[in-house]
């Protein structure tokens, strides 16, 4: 039976779809135990505070389309993100020297379109923005407001598809439906995979890619040259002409799993284009075993063993130079549920200790029904354990988990939560590029990284000695799951 | 003169709420109160029989076409002995939100002073279930203190009028709002009035008057009138003169005390209705 439903222009929640979690503490063992006895489940929280909302991801990663229009259908409030999203799309453009000219705009729903409905002038302005900026695809997306009062965003993109001869699709992001902000990735690809990606009409040399940046691309590029392929970069940058062809690819792999998980299982069970399950490609053991299972699903495994020889010489006689410094550090990792995971794995190849792993949620499987994270059971195979919380970055408990754990570095691949960890005294890492441990170089990059951050803390001191957070004394003195109800919170601790 | 009294008025759909509540404030004109009915259905025909039609432009309506200049005397009109009558309206039906509608419609009101202190009384003629909570505006804080659900005898009248004192209970705890009693628009079925005098001293409420069902009421309808400006002469509309005084003399207001659905049908079993029901099964 399929685990997709492609008839339907909405994706349920991943709390509701498959069963991840948003509030959990324990060993990671503990939790991996729980999910393979099935007997894992989500804690609430009684306190908390702002958390991400499913468009961010579902808009911000379509907009990073080149040439497309997104409308945001909602309050001017809600259109927001469309600043940062503009932004974004222009720098990540300019690095690759190409132009990107997608549209982000909101409809701004007043009082009156809140009472009256709005699909009239709803369709009026994505008319109108078609026809000033012609965009090479359309994404119409609900919103809090839209989606409470019933907008039927499904009728207006079906009477639009009439007239308008580019890819219409509707994005139902609704910001109360998930605690998940990655539920909006799985919102993003359903809307392309419908509306964007064509049935194959032949095989091509090419790996879809899922990543953020693009920061590695030419070094991918290089890399994937060895093995008479190409990558395709997607959504960044990605064109909607080369996003239709997908189905045409030898593979799909992404950068992280709670990223690639939607749409690596939906071609691969639409159209048979694999899904390479894999640890990614951070770190030595994750890029070896990474590039050796493209290697198998492709079948170029040679050309891969000789490639990872020439690079291994070059590399590693210098990483393991510098692990003589690392070994023994302490740190606390704050990331997405993929990343806490791979990067624990980096750290632990570097000789570094992960003391505490803070992970904004949990899939405890992906769209494939299948086994638990294949980065997860990689440290359970290795025997590696730690704390870990499922934290939906609740500010306040990372705080916590510091002052607990007192670590000697807190990395992590969201800003802002940094800057917390800093104004507490802390030295913090801001890992935000998904390529920064990417391969040999990127692990060596990394390492040195870390060396630099831990080195001269004055910076963090003196922060911290001029800085209040505005946490009481009482509140460090809790359990970081003080505020958990219910799941699998332990009582009486 | 004395305090205004806020009056919100309730029911299942199609139970018969606007007319009643129509007569009703006509009978209260009549004993020389001064009213405002607001109809609070987007389909705005809750002043109709008041008007001699549906003879005005709505709140949000006119909030539309004139933005921030609307002026009172462009959506209160004078109906039948002097009752000013309001529409909030709404919009067309399957789309947008009704019970917003309702809150930007109060909201104004109360901005452009429409609640004056010559008023005795101001009636909200609400929309059926307390679906959400546009249609519980009435009966938030500083709105109606006073809640008369029109109910008859069948059960579906009986279970809305059940759920909506939930409403009612939920607000009691804040705000003053208050049960005043159950009016039944009677259906003729077996034992109506004793099964409505039970159920409402179930909710701990009284059933305030119980309305005979008359055709009269259909003609008068037919013709854009009350009964009691229609026939004033007749049965029915004596009898709505005795549901306004009723209302007018009523001081048992009441914090609600809604049952589970078990209950509501033990209830109904012991009246009968769910025995013949049985009987009827065929039909």
């Amino acid at each position: 039976m399929s685990n997709f439903n492609f008839g339907m222009t909405d994706v349920a929640s991943r709390e509701t779809r498959i069963g991840s979690l948003t509030a959990y503490k324990g060993s990671l063992s503990e939790l991996a135990s729980l999910t393979d006895s099935g007997e894992v489940s989500n804690c609430d929280r009684c306190f908390s505070q702002s958390g991400g909302c499913p468009s961010m991801c579902a808009l911000g990663q379509i907009a990073r389309i080149r040439d497309v229009l997104v409308v945001h259908h909602g309050p001017a409030g809600c259109s927001i993100q469309g600043v940062a999203t503009n932004t974004i799309v222009k720098q990540l453009a300019k690095k690759r020297g190409i132009k990107n000219n997608t549209v982000y705009i909101g409809t701004d729903m007043n009082e009156e379109d809140t009472i009256f409905g709005a699909e009239g002038k709803l369709k009026d302005i994505v008319r109108t923005a078609y026809e000033r900026y012609r965009p090479k695809a359309i994404f119409v997306s609900s919103s809090c407001a839209s989606g409470i009062i019933g907008e039927d965003i499904d009728s207006v993109v079906e009477d639009l598809r009439e007239e308008i001869d580019v890819p219409i699709a509707p994005v139902h992001c609704e910001g109360f439906k998930s605690h998940i902000q990655a539920t909006g990735f799985d919102l993003s690809d359903h809307a392309v995979l419908t509306t964007i990606v064509k049935p194959p009409e032949g095989k091509r040399n090419v790996i879809n890619f899922k990543n953020f940046f693009e920061s590695a691309r030419l070094e991918i590029i290089d890399i994937f040259k060895n093995f008479d392929v190409e990558p395709l970069f997607f959504y960044t940058n990605a064109t909607v002409e080369e996003l239709s062809h997908m189905s045409e690819s030898l593979a799909t792999v992404s950068v992280c799993g709670s990223l690639g998980n939607y749409i690596g299982n939906a071609l691969e069970e639409l159209y048979g284009v694999p899904y390479v399950r894999s640890i990614n490609m951070l770190g030595i053991e994750g890029f070896e075993t990474w590039l050796r299972t493209i290697g198998r699903t492709i079948g170029r495994e040679e050309k891969i063993e000789a490639y990872l020889k020439a690079e291994r010489e070059k590399y590693m006689p210098k990483i393991e130079e510098l692990k003589k410094e690392l070994k023994g550090l302490r740190a606390v990792i704050g990331m997405g549920p993929g990343y806490t995971f791979e990067v624990a794995r980096v750290l632990n190849e570097l000789g570094m200790e992960v003391v505490w792993g803070a992970a904004w949620h949990y899939d405890k499987q992906f769209e494939d029904r299948a086994a638990k994270p294949e980065p997860m059971q990689n440290l359970i195979d290795k025997g590696i354990d730690f704390e870990m919380s499922v934290s939906d970055q609740q500010n306040y408990e990372l705080l916590n988990i510091l002052e607990a754990t007192k670590p000697d570095i807190y990395i992590s691949r969201h800003n802002g939560t940094t800057v917390w960890a800093v104004k507490q005294g802390y030295a913090a890492l801001f890992a935000g590029d998904e390529f920064m441990i990417f391969g040999y170089k990127g692990t060596l990059n990394f390492a040195q990284a870390v060396l630099d951050t831990i080195k001269n803390r004055s910076f963090e001191k003196n922060l911290a000695k001029r800085t209040k957070v505005p946490y009481t004394d009482w509140w460090y003195k809790q359990n970081m799951d003080k505020f958990f109800v219910g799941g699998n919170k332990k009582e009486g601790r | 003169m004395g305090k205004l009294r806020q009056v919100a008025i309730y029911g299942k759909g199609g139970i018969g709420k606007s007319t009643t509540t129509q007569n009703l404030t006509a009978g209260l004109a009549e004993l020389g109160k001064k009213v405002m009915v607001v109809g609070c259905d987007p389909k705005a025909d809750s002043t109709r029989l008041l008007l001699g039609g549906l003879a005005q432009k709505t709140v949000l309506d006119t909030l539309r076409t004139e933005g921030d200049t609307v002026e009172l005397d462009q959506i209160l009109k004078e109906g039948f002995k002097g009752t000013k009558c309001v529409e909030s309206g709404g919009p067309e039906p399957g789309v947008g939100c009704a019970g917003r509608g309702i809150i930007t419609s109060i909201g104004l009101l109360e901005r452009l002073g429409a609640y004056t202190d010559e008023l005795d009384y101001v009636f909200y003629d609400v929309l059926g279930d307390v679906v959400c909570g546009g249609f519980a505006m009435p009966i938030r804080e500083g709105k109606a203190q006073e809640i008369y659900i029109v109910a008859s005898g069948e059960m579906m009248a009986l279970y809305a009028a059940n759920n909506i004192s939930k409403g009612i209970q939920k607000y009691a705890k804040k705000g003053g709002v208050r049960l005043g009693g159950i009016i039944c628009n009677s259906r003729n079925v077996d034992r109506e009035k004793d099964l409505l005098r039970a159920f409402a001293s179930e909710l701990g409420t009284q059933l305030i008057y119980f309305v005979p069902r008359d055709n009269v009421v259909q003609r008068a309808e037919i013709h854009k009138q009350t009964v009691i400006a229609f026939k004033p002469d007749s049965g029915q509309a004596q009898e709505y003169r005795n549901l306004a005084q009723a209302i007018e003399n009523n001081t048992m207001l009441t914090i609600p005390t809604p049952m589970k659905q078990e209950r509501l049908e033990e209830i109904l079993m012991e009246y009968g209705l769910m025995d013949n029901l049985e009987d009827d099964y065929k039909i």
